[in-house]
């Protein structure tokens, strides 16, 4: 599969401080990326060497098939960035800051005012763009910031904390537009601190501690990795030895507990193998009173992560 | 009612979803032309500068300083009871912008954040992340500056030429006011320059402002004391303001056997018109020494002083610009 980021042993220090250490990062083409890590992880580091505000100390970055090196401007054509609490011009107005951004991307005007306009609807500061900057509140320069962000239609869209400083309804509109700016076809790259937002939209993730790579891959994947796979929990309505047999010969579960009528059943991956197992169950001659799949969540593999690290 | 509002919040989210379906277009893929990168900057910029209360402000000291200096000699005229005279020199005979110390402040406040309010505000982060490079954004800016620095000039000169006119009757040569003009912003540059360098360098404003201040202060302070008191006071003719002060000969002034000349990068415009319309004329140099009186050192061409100062000048816009935009091309954005 493509690779719309990808670095290799990247280093940035900042005097005697090793921000990232030898980061070997890999974002596939056309997926959700979450980028996570605690405060001072170096996320916001890697992300502004990514886009060329940065040098790094050592290694490479290749995005979108080009290698980041020196004062690029025309790999930045097919990305879109929105920085951590983005700050803009208070002078200009709205609709100003997004034509003359417009302009630097080559749009036409008619293609500026169109796309401007729709930017402006999914970011909801529509009626707001003739004000100036310097009135706008923190949400909605955090909103600009997302306008901007989508205004060329970039291949690759890099957002460093978008929900930071938005309500709770506009935090649910950003993990919506995340969702259907991917269905485009784009590639979202996405720092956060919200774990649960990024268990809602990411696909993939990467957790970096002290600018170290902890674990990379399909969300899933990491959870089971770290955190473990799901537990089922079954209540039978008698207890059972037959079940007890025929539950530990199935390939796919690793480890069965049984207490009393409860049996706590763990799995190889976080699969959901619910049916094979009501199955079985039937099978065996027991009768099901209760099912629950209790699943692992990011929260608790990126604690285990940072724990042990 | 709860019902309702959560429906109409989904609905508006899902309008706002689908907006971003149902593309344009292709997605950008057309590489914007040089001029569309540099263009964008320089509106970027200019819509900023216009809107600075600073600039603003000084644009308005200067028309007020320019309305007293059109009225002042009606006012006397009116307090001594003499007859206004006639002066077709008046707008020409100026030499220039009022002062070095006008030059400076539009100087100053033009640019004193261009680069350094960037990093501060953290606004340069989306502008650094857009398709223009770093030396695009920088020259762009200083085009913005050179733009609206030119348009306050432009703006300044037309109101004393009519203000002139009319109170002082017809103006001779009001042909060299694009001359007048040119001069003037070559020497504003020197000091843009300076306030840029500084700001790259610094990447704070308050930095620069203060340090700015000082230099413009410490250059106009020294300089008519070394001019006057010191016979090696040509090293005055290599820095930026005044520079040193000659004479030349003709009709006196005060204790000076001819009219002043100050020889520097501030004095471009007037040496400019003063050569053009008498292009054979010497400056001479002069020591002041305490109880012997003025000793004359030695005279040079007039169009040697205004050569000599158009290159100094040319200099230091070249060198300390260069200086500001390898820092701004180096500098990396921490916060």
């Amino acid at each position: 599969m493509d690779l719309a980021i990808e670095t290799f042993d990247l280093i940035k220090r900042y005097g005697s401080i090793v921000a990232v250490n030898k980061l070997n990062l890999q974002v596939k083409s056309n997926t959700i990326h979450g980028f996570l890590g605690p405060n001072g992880a170096g996320k916001t580091t890697t992300i502004k060497i990514l886009v060329g505000l940065l040098k790094p100390d050592g290694g490479k970055v290749v995005v979108l098939g080009e290698e980041v090196r020196g004062d690029n401007p025309d790999i930045r054509l097919k990305i879109g960035y929105m920085p951590e609490l983005p700050r803009f011009p208070k002078h200009l107005r709205g609709y100003e800051l997004l034509d003359i951004y417009g302009k630097m991307y080559g749009m036409p005007a008619q293609e500026r005012k169109t796309r401007i306009q729709r930017v402006l609807e999914i970011a909801g500061l529509k009626g707001r763009e003739r004000d100036l900057i310097g009135e706008y509140s923190k949400g909605m320069q955090q909103r600009l910031g997302i306008a901007q962000a989508l205004l060329s239609e970039p291949e690759l869209i890099i957002l460093d904390e978008p929900s930071l400083g938005l309500d709770p309804a506009g935090m649910v509109e950003v993990r919506g537009i995340i969702k259907e700016i991917a269905k485009e076809g784009v590639t979202v790259f996405l720092s956060s601190h919200l774990l649960y937002e990024v268990e809602q939209v990411c696909s993939h993730i990467t957790v970096i501690h002290r600018g170290v790579c902890l674990a990379s891959g399909r969300l899933e994947d990491v959870i089971a990795k770290i955190a473990g796979p799901a537990v089922l929990e079954v209540e039978l309505a008698e207890e059972s030895e037959a079940v007890f047999e025929a539950l530990k010969n199935l390939p796919f579960v690793s480890k069965i507990q049984c207490e009393n009528k409860t049996l706590i059943i763990e799995f190889e991956s976080n699969v959901d193998v619910r049916p094979q197992i009501s199955q079985a169950i039937t099978k065996a001659g027991g009768i099901i009173v209760y099912m629950n799949m209790r699943k692992r969540g990011l929260e608790e593999a990126f604690m285990r992560l940072i724990t042990k690290s | 009612m709860r019902r309702r509002s959560c429906a109409s919040l989904r609905n508006l989210r899902e309008a706002k979803v689908m907006a971003y379906t149902g593309r344009i277009g292709d997605r950008v893929s057309r590489k914007p032309k040089f001029s569309e990168r540099f263009l964008a900057v320089v509106k970027y910029e200019l819509l900023w500068n216009i809107r600075k209360k600073k600039f603003l402000g000084v644009l308005i000291a200067a028309f007020a300083f320019s309305t007293l200096s059109l009225i002042l000699p009606i006012i006397l005229s009116y307090i001594f009871e003499t007859p206004l005279e006639a002066n077709p020199n008046f707008v020409i005979g100026r030499g220039g912008i009022s002062s070095g110390f006008t030059l400076f402040l539009f100087a100053l406040v033009s640019v004193m954040n261009s680069i350094s309010g960037e990093f501060e505000s953290g606004t340069v982060i989306p502008l650094m992340t857009k398709p223009v490079s770093r030396s695009i954004i920088f020259f762009g800016k200083v085009f913005a500056a050179f733009l609206t620095i030119s348009a306050a000039y432009v703006l300044l000169y037309v109101y004393i030429a009519i203000g002139g006119t009319l109170i002082y009757g017809p103006q001779n040569n009001l042909h060299l006011i694009p001359i007048c003009i040119l001069g003037d912003l070559l020497s504003t540059f020197v000091w843009v320059s300076i306030v840029l360098a500084l700001g790259s360098l610094s990447k704070n404003t308050i930095l620069t402002a203060i340090s700015a201040v000082i230099v413009f202060i410490s250059i106009s302070i020294s300089a008519p004391i070394v001019s006057v008191f010191s016979e090696g006071a040509w090293i005055l003719n290599y820095v930026p303001g005044n520079g040193m002060s000659g004479y030349v000969k003709g009709i006196g002034q005060g204790m000076l056997p001819g009219s002043s000349v100050s020889t520097g990068t501030d004095s471009i415009a007037g040496n400019l018109v003063r050569y053009i319309l008498n292009p054979s004329e010497n400056v001479t140099y002069f020591k002041v020494e305490v109880g012997a009186g003025i000793k004359e050192l030695y005279s040079e061409p007039l169009f040697m002083v205004l050569a000599r100062s158009i290159f100094v000048a040319l200099a230091y816009i070249a060198a300390l610009t260069f200086i500001a935009w390898y820092a701004f091309k180096k500098a990396q954005v921490l916060d």
